[in-house]
């Protein structure tokens, strides 16, 4: 162990299956009427608004929807959980009530379940949840922070509104990041599959064997199959409008540069949407881009921190407001490389690394800094969006069609 | 320029038409002369590069060009291409 990873701490509140919060939220799930009135009425709860809710769907995607679900209830920043159950989706045995409750008691979280049947209608269960949550909030607030290292952190990245600055130092900066955090122990994940095509080959050289190597050209491959399969050229969709007004010129020169957030460690493996490391290390998560969609499934993959690497090169009005946290139960952290970006949002950009650009620091400097960021804010300190009060529904991605 | 084998450099501040770019981090530090308007953090061809031939930025082929592009010239949608995920190339749609 290196000297400076002693000293690389953050506080945090401590959980029973031995994982960190950063953060200290009830959880109701799945989201609904009862869910959103009792996160209402009681501070310090989170729920989960999805109009994916597994009616209709195939049950490799029921079983996605669920990880989503449980994999946000055993979020470390989750203290405890109310699962409200009674509503007809929960017939199918992934999405089963007692199962989802189950899967996150398991940690040693306490689950409470509040079922509109039992209770005798949904005015009831309401306030059967109020009370409870009520109890949970202030039970929570009794834990307090004690210090971990920054081995304890998990992390997931996505590069978006990439520019020339993206590739160049925003993600190699993230990158620097990434490398500490898993030489420390932790966790960090990236993902993408589009936003990996001509870039897989050197992505899959890097992996720990030959299997996980295997496993990530087949994750394109299946991708870029798709793609072939609409008969459109992908520069049509991705690289984005954007992505092209900024200079990006093909998905290939795009991938080149997004794959620098992932730093220069082996990959450990190739999780799907919501799945759960099973060790410490570098993961690649077959996912889709959009932000609803990713950034939750990092957090339903454990992830605490979400980070967003911005380029923003084809520019934004000024004051720009930054897309707050859509990760339900982690907070985001935005970075940009681009100076006129950072003017453009400087009220909600995080961590500025473009002073690379301008010659004021190396990209080692820009990456420590970020990692003491990561560090204060691990410890409590708000990114800028935990600073607006909103939230968006999720996307978790389902790959079947739905019947 | 990102890698040595780049055709390709990134400009990082504006460049006007007739204006001289110094290109860095290639096997020598080259100069040219810009052709077009190169807007900040778009791609300037440091060498001819000729039709179907491979666009190299970061070291790695970015795609291919789609006309002549002579040096100087600005490197983007409109003389080069992507050779992946080319669904609009598919036959028997």
């Amino acid at each position: 162990m290196k000297e400076e990873d002693i000293v690389m701490e953050f506080r945090g509140y401590p959980r029973a299956d031995g994982s960190v919060g950063i953060r200290n939220y009830v959880l109701v799930i799945p989201g609904g009427l009862v869910a959103s009135k009792i996160c209402e009425f009681v501070p310090g709860t989170k729920t989960v608004m999805s109009t994916k809710e597994g009616v209709g769907f195939t049950s490799r995607d029921r079983e996605t929807i669920a990880r989503t679900l449980f994999g946000l209830g055993l979020n470390p920043n989750v203290y405890s959980v109310i699962v409200q159950g009674g509503s007809p989706k929960a017939g199918y045995p992934e999405l089963r009530t007692e199962r989802l409750a189950q899967e996150i008691a398991k940690s040693g979280k306490r689950v409470e379940v509040v079922d509109a049947v039992k209770e005798g209608g949904t005015l009831e269960a309401i306030q059967k949840g109020i009370k409870i949550a009520r109890e949970l909030v202030f039970e929570a607030s009794k834990v307090r922070r004690q210090p971990f290292s920054l081995g304890k952190l998990s992390l997931g990245v996505k590069c978006g509104h990439s520019d020339p600055t993206s590739g160049m130092v925003g993600n190699p900066v993230v990158g620097y990041l990434f490398d500490r955090v898993v030489e420390a122990g932790g966790i960090a994940m990236f993902g993408e599959t589009t936003e990996i095509i001509g870039a897989e080959h050197i992505l899959a050289k890097r992996a720990v064997n030959r299997q996980v190597g295997q496993e990530i050209l087949a994750r394109v491959n299946c991708i870029e199959k798709r793609a072939l399969s609409t008969g459109e050229d992908i520069r049509t969709m991705n690289p984005v409008p954007d992505n092209i007004a900024a200079g990006i010129s093909t998905i290939e020169e795009k991938s080149l540069g997004a794959i620098y957030k992932a730093g220069h460690l082996p990959i450990e493996g190739v999780l799907d949407f919501a799945e759960r490391p099973k060790k410490s290390g570098l993961y690649f998560v077959d996912s889709w881009m959009g932000i609803p969609s990713i950034f939750p499934g990092f957090a339903a993959s454990g992830a605490q921190l979400n980070l967003f690497q911005h380029g923003g090169g084809a520019g934004a009005p000024n004051n720009h407001i930054l897309d707050p946290s859509p990760a339900v139960v982690s907070p985001m952290l935005w970075t940009s490389a681009n100076p006129i970006t950072y003017a453009q949002t400087k009220g909600s950009l995080d961590f500025y690394s473009g002073t690379v650009i301008e010659g004021k620091e190396t990209l080692e400097q820009a990456g420590e800094r970020l990692v003491n960021l990561v560090l204060e804010i691990a410890s409590g300190t708000l990114t800028r969006g935990e600073t607006i009060n909103y939230s968006e529904p999720i996307e978790i991605y389902t790959i079947d069609p739905i019947f | 320029m990102l890698s040595p084998k780049d055709n390709v450099a990134s400009v990082m501040e504006e460049v006007l038409s007739g204006d001289d770019v110094v290109a860095q981090g290639g096997i020598e530090t080259l100069l040219l002369r810009a052709v077009d308007k190169i807007p900040f953090g778009f791609k300037v061809a440091t060498v001819d590069i000729r039709q179907g031939d491979p666009v190299i930025k970061y070291g790695e082929v970015i795609g291919r060009a789609s006309n002549n592009i002579q040096k100087g010239t600005l490197v983007h949608i409109h003389n080069i291409e992507g050779a992946r995920g080319r669904g609009d190339l598919q036959k028997n749609r």
